[in-house]
């Protein structure tokens, strides 16, 4: 059968379609409950056949396209109409042949049942305006050009070519259901919400679960000691633990997105360097935080630049080295220990360490690197202005580059590891929380303020020997922890606050780290770990060095949350002052 | 002179009201009284644990907790170059809406006492006195004669909004 042919549709045919929609949609109530199921299983349909496409000889996904099929015909058969019941029929004969192995499963009939799924939408979808009487797409003729291409498929043989020829044609067609402003029931049951109102909800709900953890360790209610008291206080935590999974659920949003573009990217990359790289991405439905996924699209993006321009290598490199000839870069995101990891890698060169060190040294970076381990060679690679490509291109060598991930990574609470093989390629594992509302810290005392430091960038805290304290003119200026020397932030005095211990011996300093540089702040009491709910400051303190926002702590004040990059600038100039 | 006088009528037309007549909010700061446009006003709270924040400027106190919302506090005497004096059992933070780069924040202010709501014609409004020099008087919206006295009518988002980021670097 041509694409003429089909064009000259009965149009007895025609007509018995149109009425049989129309009077199925004028009983509101049966046509909401097909319609909600309908469009469900379409969207299940259209989510496997795509999964299908990328593996063809999976025939359980095959059996998973069957039974949504299975069931629209179903319910379209109990309610009587024929139409989608014959239509879904095809396609699920076309299905079952092809779960029992007689017919495989080609280009041609994914593009079908993707058209066929199209057309079933168009259908349920307009069954509001059918059931107004208002003017609605001409289905009719497309479900029999698409029954009689099935039935050209089952038959096999020649005539496939010209079913392959009238596809792309119908492509154009639109399917957006035809504007009627007639709706009466919704597409999705799905509220738009601002993000603001949501991250305001989820902040509350981070302080009611400190609230409901300062009131269970709250010393009257410990002192009570009566077991109803318990029973209830452990139900109040089960209920707010409930709440905050679900309010933080609803800010989650699968990493995909973000992950589609690097794939974009790689393949426009590819193009311009010259060097065939196929992508694979796994644990793209991995979620996370929105405003974490948001922030993690440049950073991977300056990644995956860096991987094509410097990590894979030109085709004649690969074909020496005995690679495919088609790279590989490796998306994958997933869940460990309470956070998430997004990890790059290829099968590229790895990193160069002999020309890091060398760029390293001719920069001025390092003087040498003879003592350097691979480790820290590779660590070179996130030194502000450290660039290894001897030319800048369109899209890599300007030194503003891995430095610039590191901080934004480190922004987002997170941290990058380098996992690298001469010659195997490279993997960049970027470790991140699952949400930025709440965060680890240690609660210091400094005189009668209180600081949070995060807990991800402290190393140790100790009380020093008043021997471990050295000064440079006159003013206690390092620690030595072990063998090493490590500077002193007085936190008191850089704040401005009046301590209550005299000596840093008598206090304690916490040595916190940032880009591999430690620094030891001086505080006059550690109070132990808390878990806070980030606050920003607001506009007005923008910029404040050193402090990254606010947490209203157990007794309802505020303790601000410190920066540890920040902290570490603070320290230098601290440190440059006592050197003038 | 008469240039001030117009800017001034502009100003006080956009801030409250048509004609800068309105309900305002008086405290005291010092001997002399003040007044807020009442609308701007959002609540008035004893003075709490102000936590200071570093590197910014003398004014700025610190932020407190009201009911979970982080907001500024600003101290009106340092601002306003009045000696330092001690909290009382009057002295309140007035909790004012503030234009801030576009945006409305919630700011405290810290006043040593607050008076009345008091309702102000514009008849009783003179404009700011110009003292010469240069925007002296640019977050004053006039001086109300009330009651026998002279008060004071700040415009708030002048007063604060024009500072911006208050951050300092450290020296």
């Amino acid at each position: 059968m041509s694409a003429t042919g089909r064009k000259k549709a009965p149009k007895a045919a025609r007509v018995r379609i149109d009425d049989e929609l129309a009077s199925f949609a004028a009983d509101p109530e049966l046509a909401e409950m097909f319609v909600a199921d309908g469009l469900d299983h379409l969207g299940t349909i259209e989510q496997t056949i795509l999964k299908l496409e990328a593996s063809p000889a999976d025939l359980s996904l095959v059996n998973d396209l069957f039974r949504p099929f299975h069931t629209i015909k179903g319910n379209a058969g109990v309610l009587g109409i024929r139409s989608i019941e014959t239509f879904s029929h095809k396609l699920e004969t076309l299905l079952d042949l092809a779960r029992s192995g007689a017919h495989a499963i080609g280009p041609l009939e994914i593009e079908l049942v993707l058209k066929a799924v199209d057309v079933l939408q168009l259908m349920v979808r307009e069954l509001p305006a059918r059931a107004a009487g208002q003017a609605v797409t001409d289905v009719a003729s497309r479900c029999e050009a698409l029954v009689a291409d099935v039935d050209v498929l089952i038959a096999g043989g020649a005539a496939t070519a010209t079913v392959l020829a009238a596809v792309p044609q119908r492509a154009d067609e639109s399917t957006d259901p035809v504007e009627t402003g007639v709706t009466w029931f919704p597409e999705q049951s799905t509220v738009k919400v601002s993000t603001a109102k949501l991250d305001a909800l989820v902040d509350m709900v981070g302080e009611l679960v400190i609230a409901q953890a300062i009131l269970a360790e709250d010393p009257g209610v410990l002192r009570a000691g009566e077991e109803r008291v318990a029973r209830q206080l452990a139900q109040v935590r089960r209920i707010t633990t409930e709440i905050q999974r679900n309010a933080m659920s609803m800010r989650m949003v699968p990493i995909r997105q973000t992950f589609q573009k690097m794939v974009r990217l790689v393949r426009d990359l590819s193009k311009s360097f010259d060097k065939p790289t196929s992508v694979t991405v796994t644990g793209d439905d991995t979620e996370l935080d929105r405003k974490l996924v948001e922030q993690l699209t440049d950073p991977l993006m300056h990644m995956v630049r860096n991987t094509l321009d410097h990590g894979i290598e030109p085709r004649d490199l690969r074909a020496a080295a005995g690679k495919p000839a088609t790279a590989e870069i490796r998306l994958k995101a997933f869940h460990r220990g309470g956070g998430v990891v997004v990890e790059i890698s290829d099968d590229g060169a790895g990193l160069d360490t002999d020309r890091i060190a060398a760029r390293a040294i001719a920069q001025g970076l390092i003087a040498d690197s003879t003592a350097m381990t691979a480790l820290e060679i590779h660590e070179l690679i996130f030194r502000a202005g450290f660039s290894t490509a001897e030319r800048v291109t369109e899209f890599s060598g300007r030194g503003v580059g891995m430095d610039v991930v590191r901080r934004n990574i480190q922004a987002l609470r997170g941290r990058i590891e380098i996992h690298s093989e001469r010659g195997h390629g490279a993997r960049f594992c970027l470790h991140l929380p699952l949400t930025l509302a709440i965060v680890d810290g240690l609660l210091l005392r400094v005189g009668t303020e209180r600081f949070v430091i995060p807990t991800p960038s402290v190393r140790e805290s100790l009380r020093p020997l008043p021997g471990d304290v050295h000064s440079t003119h006159g003013r206690p200026s390092v620690v030595q922890v072990r063998e090493r020397l490590i500077p002193l932030l007085h936190l008191g005095d850089a704040f401005g606050i009046r301590c209550t211990s005299e000596r840093i011996s008598d206090g304690t300093v916490v040595i916190v780290e940032d880009s591999g540089r430690p620094v030891a702040l001086v505080v006059d009491e550690l109070l132990g770990k808390r878990e806070v709910v980030i606050r920003s400051l607001g506009e007005m303190f923008r910029g404040v060095p050193g402090i990254a926002g606010g947490a209203i702590l157990g007794d309802g004040r505020i303790g601000l949350i410190l920066d540890t990059g920040g902290l570490l600038a603070l320290a230098a100039s601290s440190q440059a002052q006592i050197a003038v | 002179m008469a240039t001030t006088a117009i800017v001034a009528e502009t100003r006080s037309t956009a801030s409250a009201g048509a004609n800068g007549g309105g309900k305002y909010l008086t405290f005291m700061l010092g001997r002399e009284e003040y007044g807020l446009p009442v609308l701007k006003v959002r609540e008035i709270i004893k003075v709490m644990d102000i936590t200071h924040v570093p590197h910014v400027a003398a004014h700025v106190l610190g932020v407190i907790n009201l009911r979970g919302k982080v907001i500024p506090v600003i101290d009106l005497r340092r601002k306003f170059g009045f000696a330092a004096q001690d909290h009382t059992e009057r002295t309140c933070i007035i909790v004012a809406e503030v234009a801030l780069s576009q945006a409305a924040v919630m700011m405290g202010v810290v006043v040593d006492a607050v008076s009345e709501v008091v309702n102000v014609s514009a008849a009783e409004i003179d404009s700011a006195p110009d003292f010469g020099g240069q925007n002296q008087t640019d977050y004053i919206l006039g001086l109300a004669k009330v009651k026998g006295g002279v008060k004071i009518l700040l415009d708030l988002d002048r007063v604060l909004g024009s500072d911006g980021p208050i951050a300092i670097r450290p020296n």
